[in-house]
């Protein structure tokens, strides 16, 4: 029997249309193939990339150049430009302004062959501390309201280039999802007068029959109610609504947990496609009670078509409980 | 002074024929290829000094074909024209110098071309 299951936070409903006997090695995946050849990202190449706005590693050398762990460059040819002023207008009852935003690409390493989800936890850091910096340095301009980071991981879920790299987009204003998440988590505090989030880390350490793995600060979960089969989350044990107030300590423990998360999904699913991205609170919002930040890491295997699209459902043939327990049990 | 030659890479008869007379005004040679296969032959046997390079075309698309004349020759420009804007969001466009939108007015085409010719 199929099951309809709510997102607790957005309220969204999604149907576990179980396939019997349904394994992980049952998805179909286009194999990751290192091409090779000319890269944009790879060092010796910096020329080809607007003048980077942070790196890490570089001992020697000068900017744009050669020689570093990781960079941050402004996207060449960007949706949104940095120039300008955002010259907001009403058309009757229709809103528009400039396309104001900033466009960052992550070299995440300088190895073309490195895959995200193998680099060593202190290689990954630096990934993490690049979301961190970059925002920090984004907030101070006034135009701007949320930056969005993500990753796209393979040709189905919107990469590119195999050069392993992240992205972020800075906004001048708040998008549905952040507002629908940030709404979601007040309604519920308050009621319970307590963080949706922290009642389900809570909820699923106790109960751990969707606790993938955990450490000293985070947890990784997939959700009740997931999009995608092996859709996770992974979140900070203690409540905080701010990604930009985590020291380096606390990002050595992400990069761990996150290392682990992502080696256990290639290890079910090898190659698998995937995005993720980082949820945190709005660039103006001050620390927030009812919302905790966390990243939301959605593997590529099911197709959005005219009844997603129609309803904002979404059909999953694996419960999050079996894709937990395929997670929990491969040998790493 | 030697003229400076320009192969262009379009799978459209009408596009080489207006951008070829429009860079032939401008003092340029220009070469043509209409598929990538064409365009990375004539590439090996005689390099031109800048090549303006659509990417919607039949067979190998043009940021294939950016990839493979960046290998022979990294420093060699080329500009990208295409009518779509979205292949800049592949990352593989960024080996060009330049990714011009396909426009009737070809000002920025020429403004961008003489940036890397003179």
């Amino acid at each position: 029997m199929p099951e309809l299951r709510k997102d607790p936070i957005l309220g969204r409903w999604i149907i576990i249309a179980q396939e019997r006997g349904k394994r992980p090695t049952d998805f179909l995946v286009e194999e990751f193939k290192v091409k090779g050849g000319f890269c944009p990202l790879c060092p010796g190449n910096e020329k080809t990339t607007p003048d980077e706005v942070l790196v890490y590693g570089r001992e020697w050398g000068s900017p744009n150049t050669a020689g570093w762990k990781l960079r941050v460059v402004p996207n060449k040819y960007p949706a949104l430009i940095i120039e300008g002023n955002l010259d907001k207008q009403g058309e009757g009852l229709y809103d528009r302004m400039n396309g104001i935003g900033a466009h960052e690409v992550i070299i995440e390493s300088p190895n073309h062959q490195d895959r995200f989800s193998h680099l060593p936890p202190h290689d990954m850091l630096l990934t993490f501390r690049a979301f961190r910096d970059r925002i920090r340095d984004l907030s101070k301009d006034s135009r701007f309201n949320y930056v969005v980071v993500f990753k796209n991981f393979g040709r189905a879920a919107g990469a590119s280039l195999e050069h392993s790299h992240s992205q972020l987009v800075a906004l001048p204003i708040l998008p549905r999802m952040v507002t629908s998440e940030l709404d979601g988590s007040l309604s519920y505090f308050k009621y319970k007068d307590r963080c949706v989030f922290c009642d389900i880390i809570r909820q699923e350490i106790q109960q751990k029959v969707r606790l993938v793995c955990e450490n000293e600060q985070f947890v990784t979960v997939t959700p009740f109610a997931p999009r995608s089969p092996f859709e996770m989350w992974v979140m900070p044990r203690y409540h905080n609504s701010s990604y930009i107030e985590q020291d380096d300590s606390s990002l050595i423990a992400l990069a761990e947990i996150f290392s682990e998360t992502l080696r256990r999904l290639d290890t079910c699913i090898p190659h698998v496609p995937y995005n993720f991205v980082l949820h945190t609170q709005p660039l103006r919002s001050g620390p927030l009670e009812h919302y905790h930040w966390h990243f939301e890491i959605v593997p590529k295997l099911t197709s959005i078509a005219g009844f997603e699209w129609g309803t904002g459902f979404y059909i999953n043939p694996m419960p999050p409980e079996e894709t937990c327990r395929y997670l929990r049990e491969v040998n790493l | 002074m030697d003229k400076k030659r320009i192969l262009l890479v379009d799978d459209e008869e009408s596009i080489q024929l207006l951008y070829r007379e429009e860079f032939e005004d401008e003092g340029y040679i220009v070469d043509s290829a209409y598929n990538g296969s064409e365009a990375l032959a004539k590439f090996r046997e005689n390099p031109p000094d800048l090549v303006v390079l659509d990417i919607n075309m039949p067979g190998m698309n043009g940021i294939e074909v950016l990839r493979q004349m960046k290998e022979l020759q990294a420093n060699l420009p080329v500009i990208l024209s295409s009518a779509y804007q979205e292949y800049k969001q592949d990352f593989g466009s960024w080996a060009s110098e330049a990714y011009v939108v396909k426009s009737a007015n070809m000002d920025e085409l020429k403004a961008t071309v003489r940036k890397y010719l003179g």
